[in-house]
């Protein structure tokens, strides 16, 4: 191997062990049904890390028997960049900036689950408005991530234009975000104590145009663009069913676990920030399947689009942010602070040992918690309906390597 | 049109094919849709939205290393990461080009200190662009291919004044 | 709402189980080998949800924390057990599925072995990489990372 352009592989930069043949647990896996008692030969396809539709670089095993998928294994890890561990190294107030790079369409929500965190260890109050900025900016996170999911689901059923449309929408809120944030995705707005900054004079009704039109306008065509669509109906519908039991037993949380029935959202059930002020609904769906996930979705961009509205009327006047040290150095202890993201239940478990850096930082991923449902409801189907069911559960790989 | 401004009045063009072809290529740079992380949201998913909408400039993507001439490489590349990397931008054929998207590609970013994390993806493949953010707004990866065209023309300047000898 | 007593009640017949009420919540702690009888108890009890688990390198020890969830009754109760450097982690995925990933991830990072997992490969690094949630584990120096 003298040819230069192997050296990397001398170097030791590129890990081994990559190829092994996978090793497919048993136990959980459904028996192939076979079509009239024919079987062929198993193949295992590889999908990813590099692949159109993983959302990411998500590397699935797919085990097909013909067009049948017998067994699939997700291989993660492509991403793992060590949020944890750093999180060890960084001081208190730094940790929103790791936590923006997990979940990374939507960071608010992330930063303020480690805020929330630290607030208690800290035992601070937190001002009313900073609460209710909070709320404001993580409901337009919520929508601008949703429109992500719903631009790239689309694009796995082999739909276009609904990826444009929703990318136009985004992008009206990315403006709004970055004229409060100063960023238009790692926004580090979020910060123990409260918030980094007020409100810009004169958002506020740029804030009520885009709902205005969103909910008026926009969301009925999305809705209408896709969901109206009889091609992407037949696709979706009765696919990648999660029942309520298997739910609950792989620990789903946010959109895919209330589409399969269960009625548990974070910010209604263990309210915080300005969520138990406010009002608005929880949608649920039937069946648990990739419809019933796309549904539950766009009602609750529906929701959010009606907490923006609340927050921006009744948004109240004070200070953004409490008083707290420059450095923050909490008593030692251990807390679990949880916000409902738009993928679930982001949690965040502090250790602090009394110094400036977090003892032990961990990062409950609603993806994960998804993702190892995926190897348990793919199996049975066909191969095509693969990336709709992976897809319909909008798993993010930032949150799930860490 | 593009070609009257070349040729003038006359129909008529005379170039090397060196010339041409790197005109061309510079025309319509194809980029492996390869998102590993944060940038991809930004460096290929808003990149090929409407507000930015690279198609016009001929920058669009490939599904397919294999007719890709671009690899935007936009995230943190980590050890396991790194041989996927190397291998895709062994299969696209030549010539072809790397822009090294944000602070992770170019550097290791935020995430340098993490013994997992490659420091830069220059380690692993050659790089003719690098884009300092994290993320870089969609204008620092048109102004990234912009840099790249320049140097597309170069080389092509280069090729007809090693050949004119 | 449930008590640390209630909770006592419920772990009452295992060895070595004691109930607390701490800051995070209601915490159990149990030795190694009960771990799975405690989760089983506690699942009969509605704590079916098993929203997360996670380790945390005591200085002695890996303490793994499993994080369970009544959806009836709206609580959280933490079981926590200690398990020495380069021992062994027993899979509980026959009690709760959403285990599966989790453990292989803080068996991988925290250098332990797994033990009776359907599939006990690495998760998230390739072979040969350090357990890198260790404290032993130090990260890059700026001198290391400055090129």
């Amino acid at each position: 191997m003298s040819d230069p352009r192997y050296e990397v592989y001398e170097a030791g930069l590129i890990g081994e062990g990559m190829h092994e043949p996978p090793v497919l647990p048993a136990g959980l896996r459904r028996s192939p049904s076979g079509v009239d008692g024919l079987r062929t030969e198993h193949l295992v396809v590889n999908m990813g890390p590099q692949h159109p539709s993983t959302h990411g670089v998500l590397r699935m095993l797919v085990e097909v028997d013909g067009e049948e998928v017998v067994n699939a294994e997700a291989s993660i890890g492509y991403l793992h960049r060590g949020i944890e561990k750093l999180a060890e190294h960084r001081r208190y107030d730094a940790l929103g900036t790791l936590m923006d790079r997990g979940d990374y369409v939507s960071g608010i929500m992330g930063e303020l689950a480690a805020a929330l965190a630290v607030e208690q260890l800290l035992e601070v109050e937190v001002p009313r408005k900073a609460h209710w900025l909070r709320s404001l900016t993580s409901e337009l996170n919520r929508i601008a991530s949703h429109l992500v999911w719903y631009g790239t689901f689309g694009l796995d059923t082999g739909a276009m234009g609904q990826f444009l449309y929703a990318m136009r929408d985004r992008e009206a809120i990315l403006d709004i975000l970055e004229a409060i944030s100063g960023q238009r995705m790692m926004f580090n707005y979020v910060r123990p104590g409260g918030v980094v900054r007020d409100l810009p004079p004169g958002i506020d009704a740029k804030i009520r145009a885009f709902v205005d039109g969103f909910e008026n306008v926009y969301l009925p065509e999305h809705d209408a663009l896709l969901g109206g669509n009889e091609i992407f109906q037949s696709r979706v519908k009765g696919i990648g069913v999660i029942t309520r039991e298997q739910a609950l037993a792989f620990g789903l949380t946010g959109p895919n676990l209330r589409a399969s029935g269960v009625r548990y959202d974070v910010r209604a059930n263990r309210p915080y920030a300005a969520y138990p002020e406010l009002e608005f609904e929880v949608p649920v769906g039937e069946t648990g399947d990739a419809w019933d996930r796309y549904l539950v979705r766009m009602e609750e961009m529906r929701q959010a689009a009606r907490l923006i509205r609340q927050l921006i009327d009744g948004m109240p006047e004070g200070p953004h942010a409490a008083k707290v040290p420059k450095v923050l150095r909490p008593p030692a202890g251990e807390v679990y602070a949880a916000v409902e993201s738009s993928r679930g239940e982001t949690g965040v478990h502090l250790v602090s040992d009394g110094s400036e850096h977090p003892y032990r930082f961990h990062y409950r991923a609603p993806s994960l918690f998804a993702l190892q449902a995926l190897e348990e409801i793919v199996p049975g189907h066909l191969i095509a309906d693969v990336v709709m069911i992976i897809g319909s559960t909008d798993v993010m790989m930032g949150e799930i390597d860490r | 049109m593009a070609l009257d401004r070349l040729t003038g009045e006359n129909s008529i063009l005379f170039a090397r094919s060196e010339q041409l072809f790197d005109y061309a290529r510079s025309k319509s740079l194809w980029y492996l849709a390869f998102g590993i992380a944060c940038c991809a949201i930004e460096g290929l998913m808003s990149a090929s939205g409407p507000r930015f909408d690279f198609d016009r400039m001929g920058v669009f993507f490939r599904a397919s290393p294999r007719q890709a001439d671009v690899m935007i490489v936009a995230g943190t590349v980590n050890r396991k990461m790194a041989e996927t990397v190397r291998r895709l931008y062994d299969q696209m054929p030549e010539p072809k080009w790397v822009v090294a998207m944000g602070a992770c590609a170019s550097t290791g970013g935020p995430f340098r200190e993490y013994p997992n994390v490659v420091l830069g993806v220059d380690q692993i493949v050659p790089v003719d662009v690098y884009v300092p953010g994290c993320p870089p707004r969609p204008e620092s990866v048109q102004y990234a291919f912009i840099q790249l065209q320049k140097k597309i023309a170069e080389r092509a300047k280069e090729r007809v004044d090693a050949a004119r000898g | 709402m449930l008590r640390v007593a209630d909770v006592e009640r419920l772990v009452a017949g295992i060895e070595g189980a004691a109930a607390s009420e701490e800051r995070l919540g209601i915490v159990v702690r149990v030795g190694r080998g009960s771990v799975e009888e405690t989760l089983a108890q506690l699942k009969v009890a509605g704590f079916n949800w098993l929203v997360d688990l996670l380790g945390t390198d005591t200085g002695e020890h890996v303490e793994i924390t499993y994080h369970l969830r009544s959806y009836e009754a709206g609580q959280d109760v933490f079981v926590k057990t200690a398990v020495p450097y380069d021992g062994e982690l027993a899979s509980v995925w026959q009690i709760c599925p959403a285990a599966l990933m989790p453990e292989r991830e803080t068996a991988e990072l925290f250098g332990l072995r797994l033990s009776g997992h359907p599939n006990p490969k690495r998760l998230l690094t390739t072979d040969g990489v350090e357990p890198l949630l260790r404290k032993d584990v130090a990260v890059r120096t700026p001198e290391e990372f400055r090129r």
